[in-house]
């Protein structure tokens, strides 16, 4: 196919390197400035597909050298507004990787572009094709955008001014971001991009609830659904609150039965034990519910160990999963645990009482400065004893609802005899609904059971008798 | 005391003790409708998909000759004395090949069943690494969670009984119709995934074989890798358990300084897996000709893919062969009970030419024990097949370009001009041949001129074999399910083009360097390239301009644009394996004794192929056919259309390309996805495309579909230079479309008649069908929610 570029455009691309020694220039990175932004204009404004270059072109470039650069686009349509900005600027990453000999890494203030010697070679010159295979493939992919234009800058005194204006739209863009809440909006996302695998799987995208995989959130789901109100990102109308603090709206479940194809009828946002959210399979993290101490522990798919209940990730992620709504178990990306609202029907942070180090490591930031240090990984407790007594010498706030619990509670087991555990377990969890699944005790090689038989019948097919083998 | 049947009543109870030896049933409840199938109970799924994947025969022979009313003619649609006829003979065929296949892998998992139970019980549990599903396709046919290696006792005892039925379907006067023969063969092709499964849990379970390890190390491997001064261990064919043995005795006794130990064919795999300093020679096509280097000291030959006359090849050059295994026993007398001193001072003093040892432990001790001994005796002689210079001189001048062995050569090699070449001091053109030629010596016996065909390829390449050295990632064993959920988003969301499976032997159509070749341009296009045995060998071999493998460029777990290696032969089990997980992790469907709907889920959802770029045997036709009653494609090299059966799927006949929606049942006619389930390719161009092409699934969501159509388009560009005929077929809207090349496409379509809104810059008329992703194809009406009459 005829290619108006002097270089090749497709994905296969995405992962090219571009060497320190087949490098022609580099530009931006970790040892100059640089930066990428994208605004929203109206569409008088904008000439469609112009092009600016401020500072020395690549044609004017020497072989080895290193420059500032800075990415500037401005579109406009009638769908464009600044909330969708962010959304666009991340894909510059994208297309610009497509680019063959064009190496693009990561974003924002932090861009670090190379240019490999074949690409010149193959006739590369200016900025101006960079951009303008750019801005084609912006508007391919992005149709609500219907006119675009690209500033670059190369010019060091340019760059570092309009770099600190550039760091003042991510920061109110980041504040408009993080006080965004549920509560703010009159429309959530649904997606469906998984259902060609987890057919039931329903995916409700809010502003404090990122999808599970932690691709989509939930500007991303309103920048797709502008582009195709029919694609596979659609909006969801709230509808009535049914319920606040566990996040259940009428909207979303007249959807959740429409794209479950009948099988939910409910879905609660932010809880664990009552119509949770469906898991699909691509959960980085899965919460379990601890019914001897009343607590939610989280693993994550790095850990190799196994969980103080005694399973690994691979056996707990496995009763999760499939796009279904499953009681007791709950898959979440990362992302989730910075969520305000956080399991909060639940209990919130309050109900967390596991998690592996490094999982912890990673999150430290979001838990609650208070339970940081009563929060037991994998180093400080191994099984559920372990796990009770660091949890009561830590006073966890969990061990509020025992006290509770443990006062309702009447019946005595009888202590089991021999190779079970001496310590005494509370009585499981009260209210949890039925249907709830217990993960199943592990008694030992048979020993130390005692059954007991009452008005028992014992049924035996067939006796066999035979000499006993030597 | 008489017990008769009926009820009686214990009057009391009193320390009574119960023993509860073995608990059977626990959490096993049947989830699906055919645990342990028999022949016939998943005809219905073959039916279905042999109409729209209608097998086609290509028979080397128009005669049958199975029994004595024959030969039969069976041209021109004539049929047998038995009433049989060409489509149902050659039907047979395919189901005879299918069973050779199976019984082959899982006799190899019978022979190491037996083995491990005796050393390590039937209780020793099973371990195969972070997963929930440990046994895919043990749980999905037989309907049962195996926990110990005493579970797969019954597992091995069904497929044995299944094996014998389906033989005696092909006995003269049984079977009639050809699709029930490949029903069969179908049946036969599953048999041997599972009998592979069984095989390489259990070795993994109790040698401790690598567990579903992304960061396994990397194994040597290649002609030039050994130090042939020492006394050199050549351990030959596919079953571990005599090799443990040596490589064991090796390690207590601190001879690995001492001798030198490898592997040929997946042997060697399993070696490395064992231990992590043996080393890989390479395929079966390295066999000959590493032997008549003369390098080996002592051959050790246990089971499949050991040539018919490594004795009488050894013989000549003084290597005495122990042989380990009841399948293979050359006629040599049995020492098993023999003392150790005895046979290691008889097979060293040439008394016998090799002895064959069941016990293993005893082959452990006089295997490197042999090796010291015999080893400077023979280097002492110098004792070599290959012509030294002078001979090989006089040997290259008697070619008379009579050209009889290149029509005998399988790759019809240009001998004679090498030989041309070689007579005026020139041997870049059998350095050439080398890799090319597949080691099968058929040369030799067709050189009127009586010139060693093969010795003086081998002898003329000495340059290019002492620079074989490559490196090969160790077998990992299974995929676990958490890489699988973490490559799920991409999975899911289609930014993963596929998933390739290059498996298989080495009969390779132009020399290993296409394998290579391919799987570099596939990885590149962030393809998981999953490889096993011989092709995992063979991708190993090359090296880039900064001298690195393929290995060590990529990294080796189940994520996109990663090179993965199973392992040997029996762990491209675990290959199929994963896309029964992709069913279980992502849509929650049950697994246990539920393969139709397994199988169904992957033919219309998991863009999956195996290619066998290098199949030769009937191992290798099992596992492609087992693949594709699961719903995976296989594509074949050219020597692949000797197996004589493809399954072609016809994209002109529409009828055949309605799948029903399960969540009404409504009929949707879709397009040709996945187009073949078993096809060849020609040439490597020709496969790269049709390799993108195959792993079109229904279901795919607009992101899948546009990367893979990229791919598909890009590759026909580049390797074929053209657009391919058919890209069109698979657009639904423009969203499928591929990024860069949006508007150039809506032109062409615009020119084959589609209708564009050209402002908005949507299809607006031409595709066959709308996009919605949330359509879910099936081809089983029993999974659709209601059936509409």
């Amino acid at each position: 196919m005829a290619n108006e570029f002097p270089f090749e455009i497709s994905p296969m691309f995405e992962g090219e390197r571009v060497r320190k020694d087949d490098m022609f220039v580099e530009l931006a990175g970790p040892k100059s400035r640089g930066f990428e932004l994208v605004r929203a204009a109206s569409v008088d404004e904008i000439e469609d597909g112009k092009f600016t270059l401020i500072g020395p072109d690549i044609s004017e470039m020497q072989e080895g050298s290193r420059h500032p650069y800075a990415m500037i686009y401005r579109i406009a349509g009638k769908l464009v507004e600044p909330d969708l900005e962010a959304i666009v600027e991340r894909r510059n990453h994208d297309f610009q990787n497509y680019i063959q000999g064009y190496m693009h890494l990561n974003q924002r203030y932090d861009v670090w572009v190379r240019i490999n010697k074949d690409a010149i070679k193959k006739g590369l010159k200016s900025f101006e094709q960079i951009a303008k295979a750019t801005m084609m493939l912006f508007k391919n992919e992005l149709p609500f955008i219907e006119k675009i234009e690209a500033t670059y800058v190369t010019n060091p005194e340019e760059v570092e001014k309009q770099r600190a204006e550039a760091i003042k739209i991510y920061e109110a863009r980041d504040a408009r971001t993080r006080g965004l809440h549920d509560e703010d909006v009159d429309v959530f996302y649904g997606c469906t991009l998984c259902q060609s695998f987890a057919p039931t799987n329903v995916c409700v995208v809010t502003p404090d609830r990122i999808s599970l995989c932690g691709a989509i959130n939930w500007f991303d789901g309103r920048a797709a659904a502008k582009v195709d109100p029919e694609g596979p990102q659609f909006a969801i109308p709230k509808g009535e609150v049914i319920d606040k603090i566990s996040g259940e709206y009428s909207g979303v479940n007249e959807k959740a039965v429409a794209l479950s194809g009948g099988e939910y009828s409910r879905i609660r946002i932010h809880s664990f034990f009552e119509y949770p959210h469906t898991s699909c399979g691509c959960f980085e993290v899965v919460g379990f519910y601890i019914p001897e101490v009343d607590g939610i522990g989280w693993v994550d798919r790095d850990f190799t160990g196994t969980a103080p209940n005694g399973l690994a990730f691979s056996t707990m992620a496995g009763q999760t999963g499939g796009g279904k709504q499953i009681i007791g178990f709950l898959g979440v990306g990362v992302n989730y645990f910075r969520s305000p609202k956080f399991i909060q029907a639940d209990g919130g942070w309050n109900r967390v009482i596991w998690m592996p180090k490094n999982l912890k490591e990673k999150i430290k930031a979001d838990i609650p400065p208070e339970l940081v240090d009563k929060l037991p990984t994998e180093e400080d407790v191994t099984d559920l004893k372990t796990l009770r007594d660091y949890l009561e010498k830590k006073q966890h706030p969990i061990t509020q609802r025992w006290t509770k619990e443990e006062a309702a509670a009447e019946t005595v087991a009888e202590a089991p005899a021999g190779a079970a555990p001496e310590w005494s377990m509370p009585a499981p969890a009260m209210g949890m609904p039925v249907g709830m699944p217990m993960v199943p005790m592990q008694f030992g090689g048979g020993e130390g059971m005692k059954l007991t038989f009452k008005n028992a019948k014992i049924t035996i097919d067939r006796v066999v008798l035979r000499s006993k083998e030597k | 005391m008489t017990i008769k049947k009926g009820s009686f009543v214990i009057e009391g109870l009193e320390n009574v003790q119960i023993n509860i030896g073995k608990v059977v049933g626990q959490g096993q409840e049947i989830e699906g409708p055919t645990p342990r199938p028999e022949i016939i109970s998943l005809r219905n799924w073959d039916y279905r998909i042999l109409d729209r994947y209608n097998p086609v025969y290509t028979p080397t022979g128009d005669t049958c000759d199975y029994c004595t009313y024959g030969k039969c003619d069976l041209t021109g649609n004539k049929e047998g004395a038995c009433g049989i006829d060409l489509e149902g003979q050659s039907a047979r065929e395919a189901l005879r090949i299918s069973i050779m296949g199976a019984a082959c892998h899982s006799a190899h998992g019978r022979h190491l069943l037996n083995y491990l139970i005796r050393k390590y019980g039937e209780d020793y549990p099973i371990d195969v690494g972070p997963s929930n599903l440990k046994a895919p396709l043990t749980e999905t046919i037989m309907g049962v969670t195996p926990k110990t290696i005493g579970d797969f006792l019954p597992v091995l005892e069904y497929v044995e009984e299944q094996l014998t039925q389906l033989t005696a379907a092909i006995n003269t006067g049984q079977e009639g119709a050809a699709i029930d023969f490949e029903s069969k063969a179908l049946h036969a092709g599953m048999l041997d995934l599972l009998g592979m499964e069984v095989a390489d849990i259990i070795q993994i379970s109790c040698l401790n074989l690598p567990k579903a390890e992304e960061n396994t190390p990397l194994a040597e491997i290649g002609m030039g890798i050994l130090d042939p001064k020492k006394p050199v261990v050549i351990c030959v064919g596919h079953n571990i358990a005599a090799p443990a043995y040596i490589l064991d005795h090796m390690d207590r006794n601190g001879l690995f300084d001492k001798i030198e130990i490898a592997g040929l064919c997946c042997t060697a795999h399993d070696m490395t897996r064992y231990k992590k300093t043996a080393k890989i020679i390479g395929s079966m096509s390295k066999e000959l000709k590493y032997i008549r280097s003369g390098i080996p000291d002592v051959l050790v030959t246990d089971e499949q893919c050991v040539r018919a006359d490594i004795l009488r090849e050894a013989k000549k050059l003084q290597i005495p062969v122990i042989a380990t295994n009841e399948k293979i026993t050359y006629g040599l007398p049995d020492r098993s009970n023999d003392p150790v001193d005895a046979i290691v001072e008889d097979l060293a003093s040439g008394k016998n030419e090799g002895a064959l040892i069941l016990d293993l432990e005893k082959v452990g001790e006089v295997v490197p024990k042999l090796a010291m001994k015999i080893g400077p005796i023979r280097k002492a002689k110098g004792i070599t097949a290959l012509p030294d210079d002078e001979e090989f001189k006089k040997l290259v001048s008697k070619c008379t370009k009579c050209l009889q062995c290149t029509r005998d050569c399988p790759q019809s090699l240009p001998i004679s001009d090498a030989m041309a070449a070689a007579v005026g001091g020139d041997l870049s053109k059998f350095e050439e041949l080398h890799d090319r030629c597949v080691g099968c010596g058929r040369c030799d016996y067709s050189c009127p001129a009586d010139i060693p065909v093969l010795n003086v390829i081998e002898k003329a390449s000495q340059r290019v074999i002492r620079e074989e050295k490559g490196k090969v990632r160790i077998g990992r064993g299974q995929i676990g399910d958490p890489e699988i959920r973490e490559e799920g988003r991409n999975l899911v969301l289609g930014t993963t083009p596929g998933v390739l499976a290059f498996v298989g032997c080495g009969n390779y159509p132009d020399g290993t360097k296409d394998v290579y070749d391919v799987v570099e341009e596939m990885l590149r296009r962030s393809y998981i390239i999953i490889s096993s045995g011989c092709s995992a060998m063979d991708i190993g071999m090359y090296k880039d301009t900064e001298g690195k493998t393929l290995y060590e460029r990529y990294p080796g777990r189940f994520i996109k644009g990663n090179l993965l290696n199973t392992g040997s032969c029996v762990s491209n089990a675990h290959i199929a394996a994963t896309t029964i997980k992709v069913a279980s992790i992502f849509a929650g469907r049950k697994t246990k004794g539920n393969w139709e709907e397994i199988a169904d889920y992957v033919l219309n959802r998991v863009g999956a192929v195996g290619i066998a770029w290098g199949a030769y045997s009937q191992k290798a036709f099992a596992i492609g056919t087992g693949c594709n009653r699961l719903g995976i494609p296989v594509v074949v090299g050219p020597h692949g259309t000797k197996y004589r059966r493809a399954f072609i799927g016809k994209p002109y006949r529409k009828d055949k390309w309605n799948v029903l929606d399960a969540r009404d049942g409504s009929v949707i006619n879709v397009e040709p996805a996945p187009e073949h389930l078993m096809i060849t390719a020609e040439t490597k161009n020709e496969l790269m495309p049709l390799l993108a092409k195959l792993c079109f699934r229904p279901s795919d969501n607009s992101l899948g579909r546009a990367i893979k159509l990229t791919h598909y388009i890009e590759l026909s560009e580049k390797y074929m230079k053209k657009m391919p005929d058919d890209w069109h077929i698979y657009v639904r809207n423009e969203a499928d479309l591929p990024l860069a090349k949006k508007e150039q496409l809506m032109k062409l379509l615009e020119e084959k008649g589609w209708k564009i809104d050209w402002d908005k810059k949507k299809i607006m008329e031409g595709p066959l069908r709308k996009v919605d992703v949330s359509f879910q194809p099936t081809n089983v009406p029993r999974l659709c929610k209601e059936v509409k009459k």
